[in-house]
């Protein structure tokens, strides 16, 4: 019935038999683990749009997200697009370039666990900058009816989402407030 | 080397020069046609393929809860499987003796509830025949159609029929769960290879319309079982209240009916009427009947589909119709109940695509503007 209706299982049990569980597979079935969604994990763990955010909830987004490989120089996004999607980068790395000021081209290079295109979750802006593949990268991709649907249905993991996301946003706005 | 082109037909520098001449949507009216016969040539492959999907998609959702215990979604599919084998098994031993005993019985009392409804329906006929001859007239011709020696009943209930029709229904029984476990299992690895081969600036489109579709089917099959489970409590009570036979059967009927829209309700409310006919040998309580199927159409109409299935899932009525026509004729009842999420699927699918391309205008137009404006804002949040 939990399956085919969204309705809340009482937090305390479901809670407990879930950690029942996993000690049990951990323990005894490890043969069963997916190593590479486990190391997925931590990788998402130390972003800043994720941290905070328990495994279970990770693993939901790793399960639920779409996953795309980029080899190096493939343009992700270029400046001025609407953006729809906020990307995190597994593995590779990512360059953040400014198209339209020649002198200072290369903005960051993000790593694994970094996030960009993260505005696209607020609203349907124009992206700042072009997002180009430093290297052979896997990305996982956020869309925003994603996470829409996400604010409506799981509160966990959205609200997580948004207050990272204000850090994010506050953090940019200390930083380049003039002395 | 002429000559060779003349003799084999057009070479394939023609076949590029006529494509080059071809606008893009003849293309794609061309392949839809190709498409669409050889959806017509391999139907019932097609109807248990979409059984199949939907079907992996429902248990999709336990295998995510495996999964979230950090387990391997291959373990995950087999765990499930597993189980399912083994509740299928302990259900037949419990079971199927008593549904065996329940089907038999039912065959063996065919014949008798067909002559009480054929009796019911000629005390009615000849108690109105003095007041209203034609009521008579069109009763005697109902009873011959449906009861006569070459009527639907005799049709219908025919024993070779049933056995010819077995064969279909042992290799559906055996192709789903098939086609179901590699669905299951594979689909990440299908949409990762499927995500290779978007180019990257299609990559966002594409999600969009993975996503919505995802949304939007969720959103109808949970609606949908949770519509069919209101549907089939309320019909229940209702017959129970006005004092018909087996309430909950009937309840449950109109229930599952309920997955065809506008003509679910009327198998529901045919059946409970016959009930009511047998049981009363007289017209009176087919109009309660009636009535508390009107109610619950309009309760289902203004009431619980909104709450339930919400705004997303919305076709025009006219559409709505032609879908379920056309589902029909191609599918049969699988066409029927499927029609709406794949048309409303295909109607978002559209909106979107279209959404894209005015975005990519926009962009073109606005891009030699973007290149000269002058930045001095540093690193920000993109």
């Amino acid at each position: 019935m939990f399956f085919i209706i969204n309705i809340a299982r009482s937090p305390s049990v479901a809670v407990e038999f879930y950690s029942m569980i996993t000690q049990i597979v951990r323990r005894y079935f490890t043969w069963t683990l997916d190593t590479t969604r486990e190391s997925h994990l931590q990788t998402l763990s130390k972003g800043p749009l994720f941290k905070g955010m328990g495994k279970k909830l990770l693993r939901k987004l790793l399960i639920d997200l779409v996953e795309k490989k980029y080899t190096a120089g493939d343009i992700i996004f270029h400046e001025g697009e609407i953006g729809k999607a906020v990307y995190v980068i597994l593995e590779g790395s990512v360059k953040i370039v400014k198209e339209s000021n020649p002198e200072n081209k290369t903005l960051h290079v993000l790593g694994p666990g970094s996030q960009f295109g993260e505005l696209a979750l607020i609203g349907q802006t124009s992206r700042f900058a072009t997002a180009v593949a430093e290297q052979d990268s896997l990305l996982l991709i956020m869309y925003k009816s994603y996470f829409d649907d996400l604010l409506r249905r799981n509160n966990a993991i959205s609200t997580g989402i948004l207050l990272n996301l204000a850090e994010i946003l506050s953090d940019y706005i200390h930083r380049n407030q003039p002395e | 080397m002429t000559d060779e082109r003349h003799k084999g037909g057009a070479s394939l520098t023609d076949l590029r020069k006529l494509r080059n001449q071809m606008p893009g949507w003849v293309l794609i009216i061309l392949a839809l046609a190709v498409a669409a016969v050889i959806v017509s040539r391999v139907t019932q492959l097609i109807i248990l393929l979409t059984a199949a999907a939907v079907i992996a998609y429902i248990l999709n959702s336990v295998i995510a809860s495996i999964e979230r215990l950090g387990i391997k979604r291959s373990v995950a599919v087999i765990l499930l499987f597993v189980f399912s084998a083994a509740f299928v098994v302990a259900a037949d031993l419990i079971f199927i003796p008593n549904i065996n005993l329940d089907v038999m019985n039912f065959y063996a009392k065919l014949p008798e509830f067909s002559h009480q409804i054929q009796d019911a329906l000629l005390s009615i006929a000849q108690s109105n025949a003095e007041k209203y001859p034609i009521i008579e007239s069109s009763i005697m011709k109902l009873v011959d159609i449906v009861f006569g020696p070459d009527g639907f009943l005799e049709r219908s209930l025919n024993a070779s029929e049933i056995i010819m029709q077995a064969p279909p229904l042992i290799m559906a029984l055996i192709l789903v769960p098939f086609f179901v476990f590699f669905l299951l299992k594979d689909w990440p690895g299908m949409m990762k290879r499927m995500m290779g081969w978007v180019p990257p600036s299609y990559v966002e489109t594409i999600i969009s319309v993975i996503e919505e579709i995802n949304i939007l089917v969720g959103k109808y099959l949970r609606g949908l079982a949770a519509d069919c489970f209101a549907v089939g409590a309320l019909a229940s009570a209702g017959l129970w209240l006005i004092g018909i036979n087996s309430p909950i059967a009937l309840g449950i009927l109109s229930g599952v009916a309920n997955i065809i829209p506008y003509f679910g309700p009327v198998v529901g409310c045919t059946a409970s009427s016959l009930v009511a006919l047998m049981q009363y040998r007289s017209f009176d309580p087919l109009l309660n009947v009636v009535a508390l199927y009107l109610v619950i159409k309009l309760m289902d109409d203004l009431v619980i589909q909104p709450l339930l299935i919400g705004k997303g899932v919305h076709l025009h009525p006219m559409i709505l119709v032609i879908t379920l026509i056309v589902g029909e004729k191609l599918f049969g009842i699988m066409g029927m109940i499927l029609g709406v999420p794949v048309v409303t699927a295909a109607q978002k699918t559209v909106g979107i695509l279209l959404e894209h391309h005015r975005d990519k205008l926009r962009r073109e137009s606005t891009e030699s503007f973007i290149r000269t404006r002058p930045v001095q804002t540093p690193a920000r949040p993109i």
